[in-house]
């Protein structure tokens, strides 16, 4: 069971183009919705311990249907707080994973990363903790992580 | 839910075999009342399941929770995915409209 996610891109662009779309309102409303939903920020607060308040409404016609569908709001509320703000460099922030059905709430620690490379690129790390915990974190560098490989193999 | 050192432990502990809470006290830091504690949130939460075997409960982990978990993870993935797609071209259209203006601006 791996608990963390990594994503790696390249981007023909300058820090601060990648940065602005992280950190700007019209930057993240222009990107941060799944495909169907549109993202409306109402407020950013970009420093450690600050957060972004966003709305996300379903535009396309099969997400409204299956917003109805499912009982929900076309609008639903989200938000984030940042944990560390490097401009240019790394934004840290927290989110609370609330959405998944029967487990309470836990957070999501998110860290995006960026370094501009010798051939004019910049290379985007995103790295999502889903039991952001020192503990957990620690455990898993001493081999946590195939201890539940083997509870996997156990239990299946 | 699992960030927390002592259910972690537990969950540890659990992963060879079904226990017995007075097992688990033994071989944890923490009082009875505590492990008790952390077993009933578990519970609750679908990550361990008790039966009573005469006078004893046993607790066991329960895969379906664990799996959840990794189907969750799943899913966040491939949502992330998407999203660095919309992330990829909103940059591209960014650049664009200012190659744009830029050749206006010198026409």
């Amino acid at each position: 069971m791996t608990k963390q996610l990594t994503f790696e891109r390249s981007y023909r662009a300058s820090l601060k183009d990648v940065w602005d779309l992280w950190t700007t309102k019209s930057g993240i409303e222009s990107w941060w919705g799944p495909g169907g939903f549109a993202v409306t920020v109402r407020k950013l607060d970009l420093r450690p311990g600050g957060e972004l308040l966003y709305a996300m409404t379903a535009v396309g016609p099969e997400q409204v249907a299956f917003m109805r569908d499912a009982g929900m709001p076309v609008t639903t509320e989200a938000r984030v707080t940042y944990t560390e703000v490097v401009p240019l460099q790394r934004l840290g922030y927290v989110h609370v994973a609330d959405f998944i059905p029967g487990v309470a709430p836990y957070d999501v620690a998110h860290l995006v990363e960026l370094h501009s490379s010798a051939r004019g690129e910049v290379r985007m790390v995103l790295t999502i903790d889903a039991m952001h915990d020192d503990e957990w974190t620690e455990r898993a560098a001493a081999g946590w992580e195939s201890e539940l490989g083997k509870l996997d193999a156990l239990l299946s | 839910m699992l960030s927390d050192p002592n259910r972690l432990q537990i969950v540890e502990l659990l992963l060879g075999d079904e226990h017995a809470v007075n097992d688990l006290v033994a071989r944890m830091a923490i009082h009875q009342s505590g492990v008790s504690r952390h077993l009933r949130i578990l519970e609750e939460a679908g990550f361990v399941r008790m039966r009573a075997a005469g006078s004893k409960r046993l607790y066991s982990l329960r895969a379906d929770r664990f799996r959840e978990l990794d189907e969750w993870l799943d899913r966040y993935r491939e949502l992330w995915n998407a999203r660095l797609d919309s992330f990829g071209e909103a940059l591209e259209q960014k650049q664009r409209r200012r190659a744009q203006k830029r050749r206006r601006s010198t026409q």
